[in-house]
């Protein structure tokens, strides 16, 4: 069992590792023998080896970011769920609110950074702030998706036993949305970290995006490559997490 | 059947918007720091009249040029990848992963490749929706029926005539579900490309109004990325409702 976990686990990883291996092989040739400047294209080597030798000042950086993206994500997924249950519950709230959600969704998120900033200042709350405001949007359109995939002729055999909407919600409705939630969750953790980084660009006294948005300032572009090769690594374990879960909490399917 | 999500109409849902920003703002007496009334947002919008026409009309072209060409180059790759095995296995799970990485970093090396062009924030928007299209046109194209296909070449169809008359038809709803992720990708990607130092554009106002702290004028420039944000995916879900009526079975 075990064994053929990690035999399917080896299967799927090692055609990426091979394609990444292969990637990085092409860029550092092509820059080697293309004599690419510096400030245009640093090789994969040079950006390793920076980003090793700066690693304290990108992981401090990195730490920040982390935290507002998954504190801005916890926070925008418990407001989105409420929200759904809410519109759920009490039907009125929903005509009443539904559009104005609609309306603030079309606005894309960073839009709001400049305002989240003159709130809530330059330190960590204006990220989280943002973060929580992109989550919230993707994770209550996917749960009200969710919601009214169930059929009706479920919630009446179930109401016909005497459950209370409530009942119904948390035993029928909610495990049905759930597919659909954790898509929205998935694409809400996406979406915090590029948020975070984007409000951090804009103004922060720590984070990764404070650190490539200065190191570009300063046309430093190893410093730039290499907070990038550290995020993007940090995602993807994020990434792979959020997969895992994902197999844990659905296993219905 | 499978029920669609019943959202409330965008003209609805700006009306109501517009209503309680007249009706709660003085009723609750919210002070201008955080929203200010509407009328002091119109007047602001009202003096800066002919920046903002323009700074529109360019973020505008920015996002739908990075849109057009990502959604190309996305529906090319999904195509390649459901063509070909090796190259799924590889190269798919890093583009699937990608989408999380925060992309918005390499707009600062993008910059540096481009200059300040318009050229630049085309290829972050790209960039950007790039990858949703990819993902969704590989979907659409693996969900096609085999049958269906063994039935198209027992009539004597050739490979031309099963991707144009089958495949794409079937796929493109889910192509179109990927687009209008896209779509507001690429308004990101143009906004955000512009911070990195230009003189047009809806990005550039924002970036201005920041550091002159202009309340007003931050809430100018959200309702008009708002309204531009809903021209842009009105426009392809109308054309989604008129050209691809089918749903998938």
């Amino acid at each position: 069992m075990v064994a053929s976990r990690l035999n399917a686990l080896l299967n799927a990883c090692l055609p990426v590792v091979f394609a990444i291996f292969v990637m990085g092989f092409v860029w550092e040739v092509a820059v080697a023998f293309g004599e690419v400047p510096q400030y245009v294209l640093p090789s994969p080597s040079g950006i390793i080896a920076a980003a090793v030798q700066r690693f304290p000042q990108i992981a401090d950086g990195l730490w920040i970011t982390t935290f507002e993206a998954l504190a801005g994500f916890a926070v925008g997924s418990v407001i989105g769920l409420a929200l759904a249950c809410l519109f759920l519950l009490v039907p009125p709230t929903r005509a009443l609110l539904l559009p104005l959600v609609v309306a603030l969704n079309n606005v894309p998120s960073i839009a709001f950074v400049p305002l989240a900033l003159l709130w809530f200042g330059m330190g960590p709350a204006s990220k989280i702030a943002i973060a929580a405001l992109a989550v919230s949007f993707a994770v209550l359109l996917a749960a009200l998706e969710g919601f009214s995939r169930t059929e009706d002729g479920q919630v009446n055999l179930l109401r016909s036993f005497g459950a209370n909407r409530l009942a119904i919600l948390w035993r029928l409705r909610l495990p049905a949305a759930m597919p659909s939630i954790i898509t929205g969750l998935r694409i809400g953790l996406a979406r915090s970290t590029i948020a975070v980084i984007v409000a951090e660009m804009l103004g922060a006294y720590k984070g990764i995006g404070q650190i490539v948005y200065r190191a570009t300032a300063e046309m430093d572009s190893l410093t730039v490559w290499s907070a990038i090769l550290v995020s993007s690594a940090t995602s993807l374990a994020l990434y792979g997490l959020l997969v895992l879960i994902d197999r844990r909490l659905v296993w219905w399917q | 059947m499978k029920r669609h999500l019943p959202l409330a109409h965008p003209a609805t849902a700006l009306v109501m918007a517009t209503c309680a920003w007249l009706v709660l703002v003085p009723l609750l007496g919210v002070p201008p720091r955080y929203l200010p009334s509407l009328g002091r947002v119109v007047a602001d919008a009202i003096s800066v009249w002919p920046e903002l026409l323009n700074s529109f009309l360019r973020t505008l072209s920015e996002a739908v040029l990075g849109f057009l060409a990502g959604a190309a180059l996305g529906i090319a790759f999904g195509v390649a990848f459901a063509r070909s095995r090796v190259l799924e296995r590889s190269v798919l799970p890093l583009f699937i992963a990608l989408q999380s990485v925060p992309v918005i970093a390499f707009g600062a090396v993008v910059v540096i490749w481009f200059g300040n062009s318009l050229l630049s924030k085309v290829m972050i928007a790209l960039y950007l929706s790039f990858f949703p299209v990819a993902v969704s046109t590989l979907r659409g194209l693996q969900a096609i029926d085999e049958k269906r296909v063994a039935l198209f070449l027992s009539f004597g169809a050739n490979r031309m005539q099963v991707f144009w008359r089958l495949a794409l038809p079937t796929a493109l709803p889910s192509i179109f579900t990927g687009l209008k992720l896209a779509v507001s990708l690429s308004l990101i990607g143009a906004i955000v490309g512009e911070w990195f130092g230009d003189t047009v554009g809806l990005g550039v106002m924002l970036l201005q109004a920041l550091y002159f702290e202009q309340v007003e004028r931050i809430w100018v420039l959200i309702v008009v990325c708002g309204l531009l944000g809903t021209l842009l995916y009105g426009l392809l879900a109308f054309i989604e409702r008129k050209y691809v009526w089918w749903r998938p079975a």
